[in-house]
């Protein structure tokens, strides 16, 4: 019964990374917008910006539900940047109106260009986190290796290295079969299931270290 | 007896009555801060949180190739003429000289490889610069560069250091004819030399092999052999180690010696100097076409070093620092090649996150309400203990919001998620404490034993479990990448708290119900 639950686990999984690699082939990760290609006007208010009426302007010409970046500019906080994955010149000079009717004010389109956003590479995204995982894995397997050698330092190693990828290879399939967008949360995400990983590995040895014992004192 | 046990089960009541009001004492000024009038206003005496740049805001700036012209002056042949910019249009007629408009930068350098490039040398002046949180991004078409930065007292300095196109030139002073640039360069750095008076800020530039061989011939040719040249009215650079093989020169703090960034070199040949002298040939070191120093040599060097005096010798240790800043954004800019392409700063402005100080409240209050429900839970279950433990629980909580604020963490989305885990963390250990607490207290064999065995079996079993956990954070704690450190730092902070306050707070609240 247990044997077979087990399968039906790595079954799932096998099919969740096949799945995943095959979205990735395909159409990619969904990066977030921050991370795309995309185009921003910058409004030059000169009054203190209420972000939520910028954001309903944004919102009515753009669309209910296209995602949007808005950021206010400088300290003074009397300018504010909206980013959308496109902005046509209409939409932009609908915005630019709507504002302009708000806030009493005299913008004009040309004060208002759209600028194209290049996106940011994925490589570029993961380069600074590249070393300090690898790094903090390659102490933590040296640690698991010395700790648990009694069961074998290289079924340990072999063990943990490979529930760590894995499980990795399990989320980012996850995010790409989902379309979760590769952005701010991702490292969380990455990191919640490191640590439940390393977590599950612990509990796994010390579990077998502990029947070990066990079976040794009844002996 | 019965009035002793009385007295010591309000003693019992008194502490712990003690211990509940300590606990909100230190949770309200965690959360709140304590306020002091200050010039007629409030003002809150706890130092408030660090935030990262994905919290707080970045400063973006945007390079864009130039389109920018230059006016250049050709001759019949169609050769360049240095030295015409001064003629008027019918003087350039008279002498048959034509007038073209040249784009700084040409089609053929605005290539997706040259952008590549680009970005790849920035990114190399960067970490020259010691700035390793930054996003950088190129517009393949447009060869538009935007990088994001920490906003901080460098990083103007930084922006303009990255924008530099950090073109190295060495011409003869009167022909103008190339003798050495960028490819020559090996590597620079930044030396220091103490003088009579004070001490003086050196760049040393290496030359590669062919560089060497290149500047050996220079000094050749550009050697002065005239005797009377050497009335060098500074004794500073005389006393320098590094100077010793360069020509005695005049005085560096001749100011039109001095370029923007105050770089200055003790071997600057003057106004002043003799006519023998103004017949040497003389070498024009410039970077950026802005004209560093024009010289000529004492002796021949072979060694393929050139050290360069920056400023004059001081003991004014403001100045030092300025002096050793613009010798170490020379050697970033010159160690990491020149950029294919000659950029301008589009954009240079502070933008403030997208998440708002709003929402940051919003999360705060949502893990205090969290933190409270699951407190509540554990009262309703463990009774008194549940009590005492909860107490115990929001003391370390309070200390580890204030520890966080005075180790200078900077707190980033990764940060937010370390502190959580924190908490995570101490609430399994107090929850586990707990059952193991109700568990042993069934077993009469471990009558006043109980607290002591529970803890102590608990610390195993919770820290074997997370010692990975805190192998990972400390490591992250040496990372310079700030989401990476806050969440290593966060960690390691709040797993050593959970160490030492458990076993010194909760451990002894526990005793007043347990001994």
């Amino acid at each position: 019964m247990k044997s077979k639950k087990k399968l039906i686990i790595y079954i799932l999984i096998v099919a969740i990374i096949i799945a995943g690699i095959a979205v990735t082939i395909i159409s990619g990760f969904n990066f977030d917008l921050k991370y795309q290609d995309a185009k921003r006007i910058e409004l030059g208010i000169g009054k203190q910006v209420n972000e939520d009426e910028i954001r309903q302007i944004a919102k009515e010409v753009l669309g209910e539900n296209t995602p949007i970046v808005l950021q206010k500019i400088e300290v003074f906080e009397d300018a504010v940047s909206i980013m959308a994955k496109d902005i046509t010149e209409e939409q932009r000079d609908n915005i630019v109106s709507k504002v302009n009717e708000k806030y009493g004010i005299e913008l004009t389109t040309d004060d208002v260009p759209i600028i194209t956003v290049a996106h940011t590479r994925g490589r570029d995204i993961i380069k600074p986190y590249v070393i300090p995982f690898s790094t903090a894995t390659l102490i933590i397997l040296v640690y698991m290796m010395i700790r648990y050698y009694k069961q074998g330092s290289l079924k340990v190693l072999a063990k943990t290295l490979g529930f760590v990828v894995l499980m990795q290879a399990v989320l980012f399939s996850i995010m790409a079969i989902t379309r979760i967008p590769i952005g701010r949360l991702t490292i969380p995400l990455v990191l919640t299931v490191y640590i439940l990983t390393l977590i599950g590995c612990t509990s796994h040895f010390e579990k077998s270290l502990k029947n070990a014992e066990v079976v040794k004192n009844e002996e | 007896m019965e009035e002793k046990s009385k007295v010591k089960k309000e003693g019992k009541k008194l502490q712990i009555l003690v211990c509940t009001l300590i606990a909100i004492l230190i949770a309200l000024i965690a959360i709140f801060g304590v306020y002091t009038k200050k010039q007629n206003r409030m003002e809150n005496n706890i130092k408030g949180y660090d935030y990262a740049m994905d919290l707080k805001g970045t400063r973006i700036v945007t390079l864009t190739p130039s389109t920018e012209t230059e006016t250049i002056i050709k001759d019949q042949s169609g050769n360049e003429v240095e030295d015409a910019e001064n003629l008027t249009d019918e003087e350039l007629t008279e002498k048959g000289y034509t007038k073209e408009e040249k784009s700084k930068n040409s089609e053929d350098v605005l290539t997706q490889d040259n952008y590549t490039k680009t970005k790849e040398i920035i990114e190399k002046r960067l970490k020259g610069l010691n700035v390793e949180n930054y996003i950088i991004n190129v517009n393949n078409q447009t060869g538009e560069i935007t990088i994001e930065l920490p906003e901080n007292d460098q990083t103007d300095n930084i922006v303009n250091n990255i924008a530099t196109t950090g073109k190295f030139e060495i011409v003869d002073s009167e022909t103008k004819e190339l003798l050495m640039d960028n490819n020559d360069i090996k590597s620079s750095q930044v030396m220091y030399g103490s003088t009579s008076t004070g001490t003086a800020v050196y760049l040393d530039i290496k030359f590669n092999k062919s560089g060497t061989e290149k500047f050996e011939n220079i000094t050749e040719t550009y050697v002065n052999n005239v005797s009377e040249n050497t009335n060098a009215t500074d004794t500073d650079a005389e006393n320098q180690t590094n100077t010793t093989n360069e020509a005695n020169q005049t005085d560096t703090e001749n100011e039109t010696n001095q370029t923007e960034n105050e770089t200055s070199d003790t071997n600057s040949t003057e106004e002043n100097q003799t006519s023998e002298e103004e017949t040497a040939k003389q070498i024009t070191m410039s970077i950026d076409d802005e004209e560093m120093m024009t010289t000529y040599f004492e002796e021949v060097i072979k060694n393929g070093d050139m050290p360069l005096t920056i400023g004059s010798a001081t003991k004014d240790q403001k100045t030092l620092n300025e002096y050793i800043q613009n010798a170490s954004n020379i050697a970033v800019v010159l160690d990491n090649g020149k950029l294919p392409i000659e950029y301008n700063v589009t954009r240079n402005e502070y933008v403030l996150s997208d998440i708002t100080r709003d929402e940051l409240q919003y999360v705060k209050y949502g893990i205090i309400i969290a933190v409270a429900i699951c407190l509540l839970i554990l009262i309703f279950k463990y009774k008194t203990n549940g009590f005492l433990a909860s107490l115990g629980y929001i003391i370390l909580s309070a200390i580890y919001a204030l520890i966080i604020r005075y180790t200078n963490v900077m707190i980033s989305i990764e940060g937010i998620f370390g502190i959580a885990l924190t908490l995570i963390i101490n609430y399994i250990f107090i929850y586990k404490l707990l059952a193991k607490i109700k568990e042993y207290n069934k077993d009469e064999k471990l009558k006043g034993t109980v607290l002591k065995k529970a803890i102590k079996e608990n610390y195993k079993e919770i820290f074997l479990k997370i010692i990975p956990i805190c192998i990972m954070s400390i490591v992250f704690c040496f990372v310079s990448w700030v989401p990476i450190s806050s969440f290593g730092m966060t960690t390691f902070w709040g797993i050593l708290l959970i160490a030492i306050i458990n076993i010194l707070v909760t451990n002894n609240l526990l005793k007043l119900k347990n001994k």
